[in-house]
């Protein structure tokens, strides 16, 4: 099954090129009035890939089994076409986070412009995924990250998409400029996922995540097929509480743990040194016992830079 | 003049990051107090600057007896990003003036917002030199958020051309003119051009517009010329011209240039074949607040913005 592809914003570029922000429509012949649309969307940040192998998963499985297709499944790998080619995270030239940037207007600059055209196109999906990888700095587990404000909505959605954790969080008001907060005003079901790290791909995450949103296009009755998507049950933040480890000084951080490791309260983290005087400037303890769902991936860290988040149980239980 | 340490930082590999105010204090207890807050982002010299030549008029040029309420000067606030030509924080390009209030708990940028944000708290008057972040020069004007707390008289104040009066953007509640004005000082932006190099009549526009606040203020005593009766202008008055073609973009026309309909403002060339595949007439009568500026423009892009003559 070959997808119908669409250009959903477009603008010649100076020198013999033009920008082309497309989405590739999967469509059963006859859909029926009943059936629900989907909207997977990547690559809002230029430097965040991993959204970039599911969504291939997620069209190679599509045109494997066009049988199964009840729905229409809409598929944006690349929001941020330009940046996505040429690692930059924001909009180039401009220097703006689009999603930092919604709900846009097409009066506005170019990158307000970019974000309206795809919360036009998404708006009237049922449900739509918007897949991040971390940024270069961070590695995450696959997560989920819904707002407080939503999450009556979104959080059943959430449980299906295999993924191993969902953080609830308040609102805060930057958020509102986000592609999820403008798609749930708008009557959109939107989820967040987080996962990875930027510039790279984390395969194994890639097909969990796959799965995931093939359980709950079944669930949805997007898709019908025998095949049973077993998904693993998630924990969510509504049990627990986040702990994040800031850096108290500047140096180069290096984690004494894996990524993922179920941790100790006051366990090593790791250590800030200073290469130049062979000195350890911190050493870092974890302040709660948990899942260490977040360590630093890029080393140099200045005071305040985010080192890991805990997952875990409040401190009167520790 | 004082010179107190508002907030320090250390590096990896460069030298630590000292972030300093100059602060004079007034003789009268009863005169108000202002600070001026100049670059917090890099790439663009002007607001650091105009805020240390501020700094040399009140020092070297005014004399201390005429200094009637206190007034901080902060040039810098970032000056990582400007030494190496960034625009943002460099190591995670994040956006100081994203960060406010600030967090002293928080990330490196949310910090650096909470410390600048704890020594300006007791002002009366809030001044931040600061550049659109548009990609677009402008004419030096003042943009005031309209939060409930704003104060058009004091704006009026710098005799800025135009003060440009709108509700923020949600993204914009997050910076510092709006914490500030919810802090309880009366705070506005004086938004200046973005050169390349130091345009000394720019300049000129903006230091005058900070001696004549401080001057019609009663933080100084100083006899300023006067500035213009600022026009207040609203977004509905703001009509956008966009780009219908790409190419090399040649502006014929500066910001603050008054214009009639159908004049001419500028053209867009052919990148590969050098010919004049558009040209730019002014839609309506009015002044050109700002212009797109680079010198490659994508079709669509913003490339004017005039205010409007009723």
């Amino acid at each position: 099954m070959n997808p119908e592809i669409t250009e959903i914003f477009s603008s010649e570029l100076p020198v013999g090129e033009t920008l082309r922000i497309q989405r590739a429509r999967f469509a059963p012949e006859k859909v029926r009035p009943d059936a629900k649309r989907i909207s997977v969307v990547s690559g809002i940040h230029g430097d965040e890939l991993e959204g970039q192998l599911v969504i291939y998963l997620l069209a190679a499985w599509l045109r494997e089994h066009p049988e199964a297709l009840r729905g229409t499944v809409d598929i944006y790998p690349a929001v941020n076409s330009l940046g996505v080619d040429t690692i930059i995270r924001g909009f180039p030239l401009y220097e703006i986070d689009l999603n930092r940037a919604f709900p846009g207007a097409r009066n506005d600059f170019l990158p307000a412009q970019v974000v309206h055209a795809l919360a036009e196109d998404v708006e009237g999906s049922d449900i739509a995924i918007d897949i991040h990888s971390s940024n270069i700095f961070l590695r995450e587990i696959p997560q989920i990250r819904i707002n407080k404000a939503f999450s009556e909505a979104t959080l059943p959605l959430a449980k299906q998409l295999n993924c191993d954790f969902i953080w609830i969080h308040d609102a805060v008001t930057v958020l509102e400029a986000t592609f999820s907060h403008t798609m749930n005003e708008r009557g959109t079901k939107t989820l967040v996922v987080e996962m990875g790290v930027g510039m790279r791909l984390t395969k194994a995450y890639g097909r969990q995540l796959l799965r995931g949103i093939l359980n709950l296009m079944q669930r949805e009755g997007i898709i019908e097929t025998p095949t049973e998507f077993k998904v693993r049950e998630p924990f969510t933040s509504e049990v627990g509480e986040v702990f994040y480890i800031n850096a108290p000084a500047a140096g180069l951080f290096v984690p004494a743990l894996d990524h993922c490791e179920v941790i100790e309260k006051e366990q090593w983290i790791g250590d800030i040194v200073d290469p130049l005087s062979g000195a350890v400037r911190e050493s870092l303890y974890a302040p709660n016992g948990g899942v260490l769902f977040t360590l630093r991936e890029y080393p140099v860290v200045y005071e305040g830079s985010l080192l890991a988040r805990i997952f875990g149980e409040s401190d009167e239980k520790n | 003049m004082k010179k107190i340490e508002i907030l320090k930082l250390e590096s990896l590999s460069r030298a630590p990051m000292v972030v300093e105010g100059y602060l004079f204090e007034g003789s009268d207890p009863d005169a108000p107090s202002v600070a001026v807050i100049g670059a917090m982002e890099g790439a663009t010299t002007l607001p650091l600057y105009s805020a240390s030549k501020l700094v040399d008029f009140l020092r070297n040029k005014l004399g201390s007896e005429k200094i009637l309420g206190n007034i901080l000067v902060i040039p810098s606030v970032n000056h990582y990003a400007l030494n190496i030509n960034e625009r943002f924080w460099p190591l995670d390009k994040t956006d100081i003036n994203m960060m406010f209030p600030g967090y002293n708990e928080g990330e490196t940028t949310q910090r650096i917002a909470h410390r600048l944000f704890e020594a300006v708290q007791d002002y009366d008057y809030g001044i931040i030199l600061e550049t659109r972040t548009d990609l677009a020069t402008c004419l030096p004007y003042v943009k005031l958020f309209k939060t409930g707390y704003e104060d058009v008289k004091s704006a009026r104040w710098l005799g800025l051309k135009v003060i440009h009066h709108r509700e923020p953007e949600s993204i914009e509640t997050v910076s510092l003119q709006y914490n500030w004005q919810l802090w309880g000082a009366k705070a506005c932006s004086v938004v200046c051009p973005h050169e390349p190099l130091i345009d000394p009549a720019s300049a000129r526009v903006i230091m005058d517009s900070l001696i004549n606040f401080l001057s019609h203020s009663g933080i100084i005593r100083y006899e300023a010329f006067n500035g213009y009766n600022s026009t207040v202008v609203t977004r509905e008055r703001i009509e956008v011209i966009k780009s219908p073609r790409s190419g090399i973009f040649i502006p014929t026309q500066k910001p603050g240039t008054t214009v009639s309909k159908d004049e001419t403002i500028g053209k867009i060339v052919h990148a590969l074949e050098g010919e004049v595949v558009h040209r730019f007439l002014a839609p309506c009568d009015g002044m050109i607040t700002c212009i797109y500026m680079h010198s490659l423009i994508f079709e669509n892009a913003v490339a004017y913005r005039i205010a409007k003559i009723h």
